[in-house]
């Protein structure tokens, strides 16, 4: 290959750097895009104290969520059992809560259950030599069975529960959770074995294992990781409802890989996923519903407007950064 | 012999990015040669054939094809018209077989009421396997299958037709199989009895000199020099051609230079009845400070004994030993201090979509961790005194590897375990697809490393660098060691060789 780079600090070149960082740039572009739009056309509703709490409310779930799913994500895997998992969680945690009147102890049972199908989700995969997408559908349809069980147990509709949430909704607690979160995750993501792991467990998994990776030990690592987000995200999204049924979490698993392709990750993985992708997108996706709802836009076309810009944003995005250059 | 103009090339210039990949470039293809290309990596040989080629287009300069303006659209366009390249890299389609890969952009040639006619392509793909003397290969059987060796010849078979006037082959030769590579110089010689011309790139001066009718030589995307057949046959002519490729002279020191093949008495690396694929019991002991070279054809056993070094492998009986802890898996290795280079660099030794950085550093991150932190200044010191000790030529640590040249990737592949400091190291054709001048610095370092008394395990392809560098050569064939040479000066290729065949 002829190809030589030469360029030296002293003549960096912006075109390149632009081309390099296109994922970061369209994402950032896109979330900025949306508020500016959507503080217009929604006639300044968008900013009302109401409103930023609702954003506040649902963006913190999704992303909570996502950024454990990052650890999935760069591996090039996806997980679809997310929705049934939260809907199962939330219902366990009313119902221990409604038995005991302890909010910790319905935590620390699903943070089990979360782990063990994190577990699941890693390692039997990789022992039985499916897919990870297998394990995952067919957690998604236990995770289904349990939910519809339990509620058909309790033979109503929708479960409350008797706990008082409101010091969940308020935002200096979802910032400082999230916040935490953030801090947590990005050092696990960024600055441990980690984060490094998975990330070229995704870009060369065959590498990887040549470089001393583990990668079975490390895939259950970060499906633990990925467990235990979930089981946080569960808590906040019952603080939000305070009640469940049957269709409690459902659609979830979509929403965050939307969230994520909207905040410039790689469906494939790999070395460019970036942590910021989780906290972009999830305020992206949830900016998208809410703003073009605010906007007057009727309900019935808002899914069309969401996968129109869905395609927009993945083909700026998540295209193969350089292909197969020739030699 | 003929001798119209086939191709010319005029003024070209060739700009990606910042970087400046051709300046002003002449050329002119004669209908009868054997025309050779060669220049370090990143000098702009397969800059030039693929812009001949279709691959690519040039910013500036016009070419003309039998005296007509050359303007092709697509690989595919210029094979049409008669000008085909086969590549560098691994270019078969994976999960179909090797008729689809044969005719693969003419599979309408097969159409029949709007079905494809398989048993017709299967037959005519045979037909054409034959043509070339190529029996081991079933057209009706999956291309993934066969060895790399064995994907390269279907490659060739592919780029060939009857309507062929010019063909490329870009640093083809030392991805082929020994047959394999006697086929393709026979394809060579053919064509030029025919009148017809190959523009042929390679690293190997002396395949350069014994084919070739004549040589352009390439330095940072300009001609430095062009020999004709009589300069190409004098005495001097490899060290013209290496002055004219580096720009200085290289000197003798290329291989080394010492024949003290002494080592330390402490086993480095043992192999204990060794059962891995074909290999039988087999039993070695690496000492520090040694270096033990492989030689034979791929098939020999010896590239699996080099992955069973490394863990990779799963031995039938045996063990391999480091320090007393059997080596049962690459985690095991690294632990062990033990280094392995692929011969498959992009698929197996590097990750293209990271950057140096990553790529350097990765085996090291166990040991440079602590509870799992990895402190970003501690990785990149690490890297950068490997970026500069190897003198590998990137913007910075954050480049990405995938846009290196080949030169630079196996250094990076190189530095990988320099950076881990291993003790010992498996190298599976260290210096496949790398050019002169890296060739010398890798050998020179190699060198290096027995002396502080690394263990080396050499498995290569190429007998010159075995003979230069190795205290030991073990000749394998059929999955047996056949001979074992001692280091000595007066030692030749062709007493290698026909242990070898």
């Amino acid at each position: 290959m002829s190809k030589t780079f030469k360029i030296f600090k002293s003549n960096f070149s912006p075109l390149l750097w632009i081309r390099q960082n296109s994922g970061d740039i369209v994402s950032y572009l896109g979330l900025v895009l949306c508020i500016s739009v959507f503080s217009v056309t929604s006639g300044g509703r968008l900013w009302s104290p109401y409103n930023i709490g609702l954003i506040l409310e649902s963006t913190s779930v999704y992303a909570m969520i996502a950024l454990g799913a990052m650890f999935i994500y760069s591996m090039g895997y996806m997980d679809v059992s997310v929705g049934p998992q939260l809907g199962v969680y939330a219902i366990i945690m009313i119902l221990i809560i409604n038995a005991t009147g302890s909010l910790l102890l319905g935590f620390a049972v699903i943070l089990v259950i979360a782990l063990i199908a994190g577990f699941m989700n890693g390692y039997v995969a990789v022992w039985l030599g499916v897919p990870s997408i297998v394990t995952s559908l067919f957690l998604m349809f236990i995770f289904s069975g349990v939910q519809i069980l339990l509620m058909e147990r309790t033979g109503v509709n929708t479960i409350s529960a008797n706990f008082n949430f409101e010091a969940f909704l308020r935002p200096e607690v979802i910032f400082t959770v999230l916040a935490v979160e953030i801090l947590i995750v990005g050092y696990l993501f960024n600055y441990t074995k980690l984060g490094k792991y998975v990330k070229a467990i995704g870009a060369n998994e065959v590498t990887a294992s040549h470089c001393g990776v583990n990668t079975t030990f490390w895939k259950v690592v970060a499906y633990l990781a990925f467990g235990f987000t979930v089981a946080l995200g569960a808590v906040f999204l019952l603080a939000r409802t305070g009640s469940a049924g049957k269709g409690t979490g459902s659609g979830y698993a979509m929403d965050i890989m939307l969230a994520l392709i909207l905040g410039g990750m790689p469906l494939s993985g790999g070395m460019t996923s970036r942590l910021r992708s989780a906290v972009t997108g999830a305020f992206t996706y949830v900016l998208l519903s809410n703003g073009l709802t605010l906007s007057g836009v009727d309900v019935t076309v808002i899914h069309m407007i969401k996968a129109v810009i869905f395609v927009g944003v993945t083909l700026l995005t998540c295209r193969k950064k350089y292909g197969v250059l020739p030699r | 012999m003929e001798n119209k103009s086939l191709l010319k090339i005029n003024n070209m210039y060739k700009w990606f990015d910042a970087t400046q990949a051709l300046k002003g470039v002449d050329l002119e293809i004669q209908g009868g040669q054997i025309h050779g290309l060669i220049g370090e990596n990143g000098s702009g040989k397969s800059t030039i054939t693929s812009i001949i080629a279709g691959v690519k287009m040039p910013t500036e300069g016009r070419m003309f094809f039998k005296g007509q303006p050359w303007e092709p659209s697509s690989m595919a366009s210029a094979f049409d018209c008669g000008v085909s390249m086969i590549l560098q890299e691994a270019n078969t389609i994976p999960g179909c077989t090797v008729a689809e890969n044969l005719y693969a952009g003419h599979i309408s040639k097969f159409r029949k009421y709007g079905f494809l006619d398989s048993r017709k392509m299967v037959r005519k793909a045979s037909e054409k396997l034959a043509d070339f003397g190529v029996s081991h290969i079933d057209a009706a059987g999956l291309v993934d299958q066969y060895g790399f060796e064995d994907r390269k010849v279907v490659e060739i078979v592919r780029s060939l037709s009857s309507s062929t006037e010019l063909l490329i082959i870009d640093e083809t030769t030392t991805a082929l199989s020994h047959e394999g590579r006697k086929m393709l110089y026979s394809i060579m010689h053919k064509m030029k009895e025919e009148g017809k011309a190959v523009i042929f790139i390679s690293h190997d001066i002396d395949e350069i000199i014994e084919h070739c009718t004549n040589l352009t030589v390439l330095r940072d995307g300009e001609i430095t020099g062009h020999l004709s057949y009589e300069d190409l046959q004098k005495d001097d002519a490899i060290e013209r051609i290496r002055f004219l490729m580096v720009g200085r002279d290289i000197g003798d020191a290329y291989y080394r230079e010492d024949y003290d093949s002494s080592h330390e008495e402490e086993i480095a690396l043992e192999f204990k009845d060794v059962s891995v694929s074909g290999v039988k019991n087999f039993n070695l002991q690496l000492h520090k400070g040694e270096i033990i070279g492989f030689g034979g054809l791929s098939g020999s056993g010896m590239h699996e004994i080099g992955r069973a070094a490394f863990g990779l492998e799963k031995l039938a009986s045996g063990k391999v030993i480091r320090n007393e802890q059997i080596i049962k898996s690459p985690h095991d290795a690294i632990r062990g201090s033990i280094g392995y280079i692929s011969k498959d660099r992009d698929v197996e030794a590097l990750i293209l979509s990271g950057d140096v950085r990553d790529n350097i550093a990765l085996p090291s991150l166990d040991g440079l961790s602590r509870f799992s932190f990895i402190h970003p200044s501690k990785e990149k010191e690490l890297v950068e005194a490997e970026i500069e000790s190897l003198n590998i030529k990137c913007y910075s640590g954050k480049q990405l590897v995938g846009t290196l040249s080949g030169g630079n990737k196996q250094k990076v592949s190189f530095a990988k375990w320099t950076a881990n400091d291993s003790d010992v190291i498996v190298m599976d054709c260290p210096t496949r697809g790398v050019d002169v001048g890296v060739k010398q610095s890798m050998y020179a370092f190699i060198a290096e490393m027995k002396k502080q008394g690394k263990a080396v395990l050499m498995i290569s392809e190429e007998l010159p660098e075995l003979i230069g560098m190795s205290d030991r050569i073990f000749i394998m064939k059929d999955d047996k060691v056949q001979k074992i040479f001692e280091r000595h000066p007066d030692l030749k290729e062709s007493d290698l060789i026909e242990y070898m065949i």
